[in-house]
């Protein structure tokens, strides 16, 4: 028993240990709340961004897992720590930009109660069909869809996902209309999908590729500005003929409104260099995120250009995800 | 006769039963109830709490019709002290710390049992736990609980 | 041939000395953390993700395999031993393994559980190394409609699981049922019944539900009866089986590793039912129903071996084809996707090594998992048999810190408080908690695959029926029910003639 004590406690201690090196700001432990329970999107970028981190304040980085109410309950616990860098967020597109112009009473206001740092990466949506669906290409399933209202189902990871407001953009843009099929998260819909329990559904792009490559799910267009390396024979939405479709799933850091301007610049040095840093790009990469790394002042301007768009979406669709 | 029913099991079954029906049907009655196509937030929870409430008429008339046993005495004192040492422990963990809180959970449960008496044994016990909870969720698993709570500052 | 010589490339993968250590590292610290309740293995291994990064992949999937199984056998014996069940598979095995436990049959219990999990193990891993690609196929056809009604069959199911008053069997079913629809409605995004409380948007987890009842219940209860009896047998009956016992559970224990495997291969939450679906198979064929709950010792046999089974068959659908059948699943492929190997039908053919080494492994680890627990047994009873004042306030400290670390949250410490009380008063109206646990862990999934289905018909009823798997389930539970009821219309109509006679 207490050999199994001991394994277990120098099994686990490799993950906490870190160099310490440093002088000021951090003195101590810097804790960074996900939203979200372990494993998800948020929570790797956050344990792999932090893990580098961690060298160059010489401070050990705890990841806590604070999930609850789509990342709102984690996101108000943080608005309300104190502003002294010992706190920080890593969370998604839902929490800064799709939670606001949703949730009627939220426990934070992103665009007050945070000093926004960086977004740390991106990945396109791509719409994904069962192979058998019959329209092969974005021209096709939009005539199909016209010719069958209320017809297809769509697949998404939930209601008020990003999946879910991309279909909804799709369906305003194109004119045309669908059966919103929500699942509880994005690996059973994709499931169904494969299965041909349901038709389509706009999905992040690292979670089906492999799907893809397997011949078991048909790729009909990407979300992105450009094509993908991985698939250069997918159309942008633009070059399919749909404008105004490009959706990223995003991951970003913040802070509690108010960070010291020595530490807040601290951060920031930690987080680009970290984000900027081969090996941690290399990572993303290999799971299909892109590294944006870029600055407070870019972020917060792109916050602002999310939050607009998706409120159209929500307010002309007609979504409420609460009572 | 009458007396009896209100001793018996069914009949407080029954009575919990409905209550939780009721209650169920009464906070939901604003969830959209939608159609059997597209059902809505309602549609299951109503149909739950009726349910409910019916088992709960039935096992309230069974007591009425046949013979049950009788529900006994509530042991007040360990349903106090369990349940209560147990809030205690999350009201001390983060205000008070890790420490504190798991000897006041430890103490106040204890208390609930005639055989316990604070002797040395005892408090080597808790010490050894207290260690060992230190050592194993705190240091070695990580889970982000404050040995020291805010009460002794930071 | 093929498959021989693809499981001689397994064992020399499995059996370099690294393998081996890693292998014996995951199922040490699965074990360990299966055995304090609370702590489940989707925590640890996303904590143990980033150190994996440093290891080769099939070291790496090797070491997080094992604490998943590891920490599944970890949690029998908790619930065995102090009725703790803090895995949903292990409600079942602590509905009769306690019962053994407090007779002085903890050795036996245990030895059960150990022996059962470890030959359906192995069943289970010649199973996936033969029949891997085809059984993932079969999953597939399992949609919406099918989901539900599995479920429904499982609900049924769960009446057997109470022994006790039939009446307040389906009640706490259906109190089950409605604790289960508490939090963010997926089909609409509407929060239910969460009192304005964002701790509990997402639902409460059925850890906090399981250690209040059960846990917490059970304490309260046995302080109340303090004076009248002891809380466990002052004499051991023998550590082992003996060869009446091995005879009574050889076919528990092949009936469960069948269910098991079949059941694990389904994504939706098969693996969920796979002990629930063996214990009431167990009491639907034995010739002695009445001694379930009473400590039967197929009530342990059976459950235990679905159950391992099942953990092993829910690799199936994530190795052959990427569907992660549940978080820890799900953290599998994070894992994979880390080490640069994208999960899919590919991984069997560009990754052999990794595949047939990870199954061997498996299998050896079960074999890891018998020698390792044989003789902790001993150590387990000379535990239990502390004096009762010592040893609950322990067991409270490790629910309250378990409970905790699920979202490290205050909140789910109070809730099982409120739980605990509940359970009490529960126990006091003889309403069992087993069928309520199942209820809820079926409700939410049950209600959400029925407006899904639903949603995908636009609204036609009959896919339930005119799709051959879900009808043929659909039926399976209209006979159960049927069979379930008789017994009780019977004895009333016999009691009636007894009365005119």
């Amino acid at each position: 028993m207490r050999a199994l004590k001991l394994l277990s406690a120098a099994a686990l201690g490799i993950a906490i240990s870190a160099p310490t090196f440093a002088a000021g700001y951090p003195e101590k432990p810097v804790t960074v709340v996900v939203p979200f329970p372990a494993g998800g999107a948020s929570d790797t970028t956050a344990r792999v961004t932090t893990q580098k981190m961690q060298e160059s304040l010489g401070q050990p980085i705890v990841v806590e897992n604070k999930p609850g109410a789509n990342g709102s309950l984690g996101a108000g616990q943080v608005a309300k720590a104190k502003a002294d860098g010992y706190t920080l967020i890593v969370g998604s597109i839902g929490v800064y930009a799709i939670n606001p112009v949703l949730y009627k009473s939220l426990p934070y206001d992103p665009t007050k109660d945070f000093d926004l740092l960086t977004v740390a990466v991106r990945t396109p949506n791509v719409l994904v069909a069962n192979p058998n669906f019959p329209a092969n290409n974005v021209k096709e399933f939009v005539e199909h869809l016209k010719k069958n209202p209320e017809k297809v189902t769509f697949a998404s990871s939930g209601a008020g996902s990003s999946d879910h407001l991309t279909a909804a953009l799709f369906w305003q843009k194109t004119g045309t209309t669908g059966v919103h099929v929500p699942y509880k998260g994005g690996a059973p819909a994709i499931t169904d999908l494969i299965g041909g329990h349901a038709d389509v559904s706009f999905q992040n792009l690292g979670a089906v590729s492999n799907h893809i490559k397997a011949g078991k799910l048909k790729l009909l267009a990407v979300t992105a500005e450009k094509r993908n390396p991985a698939f250069p024979d997918a159309p942008t939405m633009k070059e399919a003929g749909v404008e105004g479709v490009e959706v990223y799933s995003w991951q970003a850091v913040a802070a509690p409104k108010g960070l010291p301007a020595d530490v807040k610049s601290k951060l920031e040095q930690s987080l680009a260099g970290a984000l900027n840093s081969p090996d941690v790009k290399g990572k993303f990469n290999d799971i299909g995120f892109e590294v944006v790394a870029n600055t407070s002042g870019q972020f917060s301007e792109f916050l602002n250009q999310e939050i607009s768009r998706w409120k159209t979406v929500v307010e002309t669709g007609k979504i409420t995800a609460d009572q | 006769m009458m007396s009896h029913v209100l001793q018996k099991k069914d009949f407080w079954a029954g009575v919990l039963y409905i209550a939780f029906g009721v209650a169920a049907f009464w906070i939901g009655r604003d969830y959209p109830m939608g159609m059997a196509g597209r059902m809505g937030a309602g549609y299951f929870p109503t149909i739950l709490s009726v349910t409910l409430m019916l088992i709960g008429l039935l096992s309230a008339a069974r007591a009425f019709a046949q013979e049950g046993e009788a529900v006994g005495a509530i042991a007040w004192k360990p349903l106090a002290l369990v349940v209560g040492s147990t809030a205690l422990f999350g009201l001390l963990l983060s205000t008070a710390g890790l420490v504190v809180a798991l000897i006041a959970l430890v103490l106040v449960s204890a208390a609930a049992s005639q055989h316990f008496r604070f002797e040395p044994k005892a408090a080597a016990g808790l010490i050894l736990l207290v260690v060992f909870c230190t050592l194993v969720f705190v240091k070695a698993l990580g889970v982000p609980m404050p040995l020291v709570g805010s009460w002794f500052g930071e | 041939m093929e498959t021989l010589s693809n499981l001689w490339l397994g064992l020399e993968t499995a059996l370099t000395f690294w393998n081996l250590a890693y292998c014996m590292v995951g199922v040490l610290l699965g074990t360990a953390i299966g055995v304090l309740p609370g702590l489940g293995p989707t925590a640890t291994i996303a904590m143990l993700l980033p150190v994996t990064f440093g290891l080769p992949p099939v070291s790496a999937l090797i070491m997080l395999a094992g604490i998943y199984y590891g920490a599944q056998y970890g949690g029998s014996t908790t619930a065995i031993l102090v009725n703790l069940p803090g895995e949903s598979s292990s409600v079942v095995t602590a509905l009769d393994g306690y019962q053994m436990a407090r007779q002085g049959k903890a050795g036996k219990a245990l030895a059960t559980a150990a022996i059962g999990s470890f030959f359906a193990g192995t069943v289970a891993t010649v199973l996936l190394a033969v029949f891997a690609p085809p059984l993932a196929d079969l999953a597939l056809q399992f949609g919406p409609a099918e989901y539900f009604s599995l479920m429904v069959l499982g609900l049924v199911a769960s009446v057997v699981l109470a022994h006790g008053s039939l009446l307040h069997a389906f009640g706490m079913i259906i109190l089950g049922l409605m604790l289960g629809l508490i939090g963010t409605d997926v089909n609409s995004g509407t929060t239910r019944y969460t009192f304005g409380f964002p701790e509990i948007a997402d639902g409460i987890n059925f850890v906090v539900v399981a250690m209040g009842v059960f846990g917490l219940g059970e304490i309260i209860g046995n302080l109340a009866n303090e004076t009248t009896r002891t809380v466990m047998a002052k004499t051991v009956k023998g550590l082992m089986p003996t060869r009446e016992d091995l005879k009574q559970m050889a076919a528990p224990v092949l009936r469960g590793t069948v269910l098991g495997s079949m059941l694990g291969i389904l994504p939706g939450g098969g693996a969920m039912l796979a002990s629930f679906a063996a214990y009431t198979l167990e009491k639907k064929v034995s010739r002695h129903p009445e001694r379930f709950g009473k400590g039967a010792i197929e009530g342990v046999a059976g459950p235990e071996s679905a159950n391992n089974a099942g953990a092993q068959t829910s690799f199936i659908p994530m190795l052959t084809l990427g569907i992660p059948s549940n978080p820890v699943m799900a953290l599998m492929i994070g894992a994979m996707i880390m080490q640069g190997i994208q999960p899919g039908p590919s991984v069997m053919t560009e990754q052999p090594v990794l595949f047939w080494g990870l199954i061997v492994s498996m299998w050896i680890g079960n074999l890891f998992l018998l020698v390792l627990n044989l003789p902790l047994i001993g150590l387990w009873v000379r535990m239990i048999s502390v004096p009762y004042h010592f040893l609950y306030p322990a067991i409270l400290v490790f629910c309250a810190i378990g409970v905790f670390s699920l979202n490290n949250a205050t909140f789910d410490v109070y809730l099982m408080a409120m739980f605990g009380f509940l359970g009490y008063i529960f126990r006091k109206l003889d309403c069992e908690p087993a069928p309520m646990l199942l209820g809820f862990i079926l409700g939410p999934m049950m209600e959400e695959h029925l407006r899904r289905a639903m949603l995908i018909s636009k609204g036609d009823a009959t896919v339930f029926m005119s799709r051959p798997i879900s009808a043929t389930m659909l039926v399976l539970a209209l006979i159960l029910l049927a069979s379930v009821l008789a017994p009780t219309v019977r004895r009333k109509r016999e009691e009636a003639f007894q009365e005119e006679a």
